[in-house]
């Protein structure tokens, strides 16, 4: 074990770059007699298997978040349309762009203050609910109502 | 020597939780003492605009979906209470405000996405440039 922690690191820096160190996120087991032979081969084993975990920027997670990122400037986008040129298309590009943008937004805000997998499991589904019941609304009112450009341009006109 | 670990870090998470709930672990104060920061504040500033938004959105179109009458119909009910016009023009604020802070600290969070303006006096200065642009787009929509 302590042929993997290098005596620089505690020498130079002290003693809590040690927590950092990738070595310290192994566990030690009891040795078979033929890895006390090739330390650096079994060292090479673990980095490896940890590249799945390191691989490129194509996890669902990283996807995700270059979504979000690409849905925030779409939306951005849409705020000149809908004032210069109002109407159904950008009205139902609108309500969707929305509704998205905040179910994304909220669902962070889940990951971040909810924890335990039922508390977890509970608020997604409710959020989903949330997001179509929203979705659905504003579809309902750009279709039978005057549409979301119209409200803000009659609501403002006040 | 050694074995590599099994478990996701979300797994490693969870069972940090679970440990927490189990042993009925008091929660270390943390908000309550660290000294707030405008980044701080700008930050769950952008956090409750956004919930807000989309509270505002979803009770927005649950209203559309349950209610008889038309939005014009509405408007006009609301008129006709004859609120005046700095009462009028501080809703017309209060809607502004939220969704123009929102928006303009959306696109700083974007530039911080391209890597762009990390530096401390850059958050600042981004910071500040925010909050009066969202005050003062928000004064011109209220006129």
């Amino acid at each position: 074990m302590a042929a993997l922690i290098r005596l620089s690191s505690v020498c130079r820096r002290g003693v809590k770059p040690l927590f950092y160190q990738s070595t310290l996120l192994v566990r030690p087991l009891a040795v078979p007699h033929k890895h006390q032979e090739q330390p650096y081969l079994l060292t090479a084993r673990i980095h490896s298997s940890q590249a799945l975990y390191a691989s490129g920027s194509n996890s669902a997670a990283s996807l995700h978040w270059t979504a979000e990122r690409v849905l925030s400037i779409l939306l951005l986008a849409m705020g000149p349309v809908a004032y210069f040129s109002p109407g159904p298309v950008i009205d139902y590009s609108l309500a969707a762009a929305l509704t998205l943008h905040g179910h994304w937004g909220l669902g962070q805000v889940v990951t971040d203050y909810v924890h335990g997998d039922t508390k977890i499991k509970l608020a997604n589904v409710g959020l989903f609910l949330l997001s179509t019941i929203t979705f659905t609304g504003l579809c309902y009112f750009n279709y039978n109502d005057v549409g979301i450009c119209k409200a803000v341009a009659l609501l403002w006109s006040k | 020597i050694a074995a590599p670990m099994g478990s996701t870090a979300k797994e490693e998470m969870n069972k940090f939780w679970d440990k927490n709930v189990r042993l009925n672990r008091p929660m270390s104060p943390h908000i309550t003492i660290y000294k707030w920061s405008v980044p701080m504040m700008m930050s769950i500033m952008h956090r409750g605009t956004g919930i807000g938004l989309t509270g505002a959105v979803s009770a927005f179109a649950m209203a559309a979906l349950v209610l008889p009458g038309s939005y014009p119909y509405y408007l006009d009910l609301i008129h006709s209470l004859s609120i005046g016009p700095f009462l009028t023009g501080l809703a017309k604020f209060g809607i502004a405000f939220p969704l123009s802070y929102h928006t303009y600290n959306g696109i700083r969070h974007l530039c911080w996405d391209f890597g762009k303006g990390f530096k401390i006096p850059e958050v600042y200065s981004t910071g500040y440039t925010v909050i009066g642009l969202s005050v003062l787009t928000s004064r011109g929509a209220a006129m």
